[in-house]
């Protein structure tokens, strides 16, 4: 009896004209003599002898969703134990108008807007990249347990030893770990089946255990710091290191935009990519210490939110074509998401605030089941 | 499928087990029960250590140890062994009727649902004693036949694996959703704060006395099914045709699934891992057969709960490391070897 079932490519399949249509073309002379495709904007800059497509449909998308973050951003500045009016907390966020408002829009909820923000887009960064590189829907950093063995290293710094190795360096150096684990351990078997993502879930699991062993080894009032870390929360962010993540995440998504063609050609089989000049292993590498280290500093932050990872790559892939890899829109569902996942743990049940990473697990478990059970055919 | 399992137990040292016979084994595990179990009364957390209670056995009085070893320690063993007894015997009936080695209570979201009910009964107003076993167990019965159904779903049955992250979907959803309940209710939350880890300490024998009952049952049922079981690891249709009504057994089975394990979680709290562990380790000893395969989880089952709970009370002495944190240490390693065997064994 065969056993394995292949899981079918990301996307649909897209000849390969449609990828090079996507390629820069360098002269502008030649541009003009070509038609755009139907779709796409030509954009020349005749000045640099530089010219590109630009797909109005991610233009839109991701215009669409950047506007609903700006929306979502003043919401979560206005709603909490004290609603404020959206218009005071505009002057407010500029340091103007009342004192009070001011203080508790800049001190309080700002700080934490940035952290969700950061943190969630992070996340949702390196779920595509990590699904793209496996060619592997349920390949998120979170499922194949990088998070987890984040978490267990920045557990381990804060209950082991005194705030002295910062929390994002422990948590990179078990993001890198676990990866190198699932990674090894999967070796042979391939990434693109689901025998990955179960080893995945066992390297998990074993580092979950060994978070809750250090969680039980220590004074009862450290496992009470601790214990965000455990389900994702951000309550407890660690000073720097939302400072970290955001230079970390502008960083991420440069690279992510220069690594943007090796990852649409990386969807097809690597004798296709190669053959399209593409240096797969070399670019997989990059792909994957890209991905892990978004991980450790966003989990650093937020701890364990996984599922964004999962749902905000879901909402960019349904919004978009199938013709790219739709990283600015996957990064922009994902701190989307997290903001609203936050705001909803913030407010629904106030004042019991629940942990973020509860609130997007209640929202990515029926996700993930719906992924698992639909008809395998009918990809956006 | 023989030759998969063959292999499956190859991998546990078939050279000693073709030195001993299969009786022989058993005979030799059930001693090491009785030495684990002698070990669990001797070993604590607290300051009461072997000797004392040595010294006690021996007819010295000492009531402290007494207390501790007849009141606490002693309860604790006896659950642990039916705790381990019930989880084996449901992993291997939920791998058979499944035919799938990686069918596991705790990971196919069996143990989370009956860990749910009983949050939800308690956050609606139950009082905890009294409805958590028949509530756990119902909850065991739902989550089982959610998750199989799941599995039914267009071809998700046919891959293992794939079961599996089903399984660990929905399992982390009903998590969340009980920790959700417990953050809003606060009272839900004292009351079963020390149940919901998953852990064999301060549970008390009425707690046992109270199953006993559905655990009877079970016993009987399994009994009845070990004959139509074997029959169905042949095939649907050679099991109709020698006889047995395979949708009947199953769902049977089910139902003794949802009893065994919902009786565990009611005592224990849910422990995962252990249902996996079990009947992989007693399929090395026993071979492909369902029957010898159910006879061999019954000591090893109890042997690797109480090992587990002996290290849990001692790793951290003096307080206590969940049971679940060292079931999930020895049995994901367990789950990664599975998986990564060449042919996934079927069962």
């Amino acid at each position: 009896m065969k056993v394995m079932a292949n899981h079918p490519p990301l996307t649909d399949v897209v000849t390969p004209s449609h990828v090079l249509n996507n390629v820069p073309i360098h002269t502008a002379e030649h541009a003009d003599s070509v038609p755009a495709p139907e779709g796409y904007w030509h954009i020349a800059l005749p000045r640099w002898g530089y010219s590109f497509l630009l797909e109005k449909r991610a233009l839109a998308v991701n215009i669409g969703l950047l506007i609903a973050l700006l929306a979502s951003c003043l919401l979560y500045l206005s709603l909490g134990s004290v609603p404020l009016a959206p218009s005071a907390v505009i002057p407010a966020v500029l340091g103007k108008g009342d004192m009070m408002t001011a203080f508790m829009v800049q001190e309080l909820r700002l700080p934490r807007l940035a952290a969700a923000c950061f943190a969630g887009a992070a996340f949702a960064l390196s779920g595509i990249l990590m699904q793209t590189l496996a060619r592997n829907r349920l390949a998120t950093p979170g499922i194949i347990g990088i998070d987890n063995g984040a978490t267990a290293f920045a557990v381990a710094s804060i209950v082991g030893m005194s705030v002295s190795i910062a929390p994002p360096a422990m948590a990179l150096a078990g993001a890198t770990t676990a990866a190198v684990l699932t990674f090894g351990l999967a070796a042979g078997s391939g990434t693109q089946g689901y025998r990955f993502i179960v080893a995945g879930i066992g390297v998990g699991a074993v580092f979950g255990a060994v978070t809750q062993l250090m969680l039980a080894r220590v004074a009862i009032d450290t496992a009470n710091a601790a214990y965000p870390w455990t389900v994702g929360s951000l309550n407890a962010r660690p000073g720097g290191a939302v400072q970290l993540l955001g230079v970390g995440l502008a960083l991420g998504v440069i690279a992510a935009l220069a690594l943007a063609r090796s990852l649409t050609l990386l969807r097809f089989k690597d004798a296709t990519a190669s053959g399209l000049g593409l240096r797969v292993k070399a670019r997989r590498l990059q792909i994957l210490m890209l991905s892990v280290v978004l991980t450790a500093f966003a989990v650093a932050v937020a701890g364990p939110v996984g599922m964004v990872a999962l749902i905000g790559p879901e909402i960019a892939r349904s919004l978009s074509s199938a013709r790219h890899v739709p990283i600015m829109a996957a990064t922009l569902a994902g701190a989307l998401v997290m903001l609203l996942a936050d705001l909803a743990g913030r407010t629904l049940l106030a004042p019991i605030e629940i942990p973020v990473g509860i609130v997007t697990a209640v929202i990515g478990g029926p996700w993930l089941l719906w992924i698992l059970m639909r008809p395998q055919r009918s990809r956006p | 499928m023989k030759d998969a399992v063959t292999s499956l137990s190859s991998a546990m040292g078939s050279a000693s087990r073709r030195r001993y016979a299969p009786r022989t084994w058993m005979l030799i595990l059930l001693t090491a029960l009785v030495a684990v179990s002698v070990v669990s009364l001797l070993i604590g957390a607290g300051e009461v250590g072997p000797r004392r209670v040595l010294g006690l056995l021996q007819g010295a009085s000492d009531s402290e140890a007494q207390f501790i070893v007849w009141e606490l320690r002693a309860p604790r063993t006896l659950i642990g062994i039916v705790v381990g007894i019930a989880l084996g015997v449901a992993g291997a009936l939920l791998q058979a009727i499944s035919r799938n080695p990686l069918a596991e209570p705790g990971l196919l979201g069996v143990s989370a649902g009956a860990a749910f009910a009983v949050a939800l009964a308690l956050v609606l107003g139950a009082s905890a004693a009294t409805l958590r076993i028949s509530v756990a167990q119902l909850g065991a019965l739902i989550g089982c036949v959610c998750v199989l159904s799941v599995a039914r779903f267009r071809g998700v049955g046919n891959d293992p694996v794939r079961l599996v992250l089903a399984g660990a979907a929905f399992s982390g959803l009903l998590g969340s959703l009980t920790s959700l309940m417990l953050l809003y209710d606060q009272r839900a939350a004292d009351e079963i704060r020390f149940w919901v880890v998953g852990s064999l300490a301060g549970r008390r024998l009425d707690d046992l006395v109270a199953v006993l009952p559905s655990l009877l049952v079970a016993a009987i049922a399994v009994v009845i099914m070990a004959r139509p079981l074997a029959a169905l690891a042949l095939g649907e249709r050679a099991a109709s045709g020698l006889g047995h009504h395979p949708t009947l057994i199953r769902w049977v089975a089910v139902g003794c699934v949802a009893l065994l394990v919902g009786a565990a979680t009611a005592i224990a709290g849910p422990i995962a891992f252990v249902g996996l562990v079990v009947p992989f380790v007693a399929r090395a000893f026993a071979g492909p057969d369902i029957r010898r395969t159910l006879w061999f989880c019954l000591p090893i089952g109890p042997l690797i709960v109480l090992m587990a709970d002996i290290i849990s009370r001692v790793a951290v002495a003096p307080s206590e490391l969940p049971l679940g944190v060292l079931t999930a240490l020895c049995g994901a390693p367990v789950l990664i070897a599975v998986v990564r065997a060449k042919r996934l064994p079927m069962l």
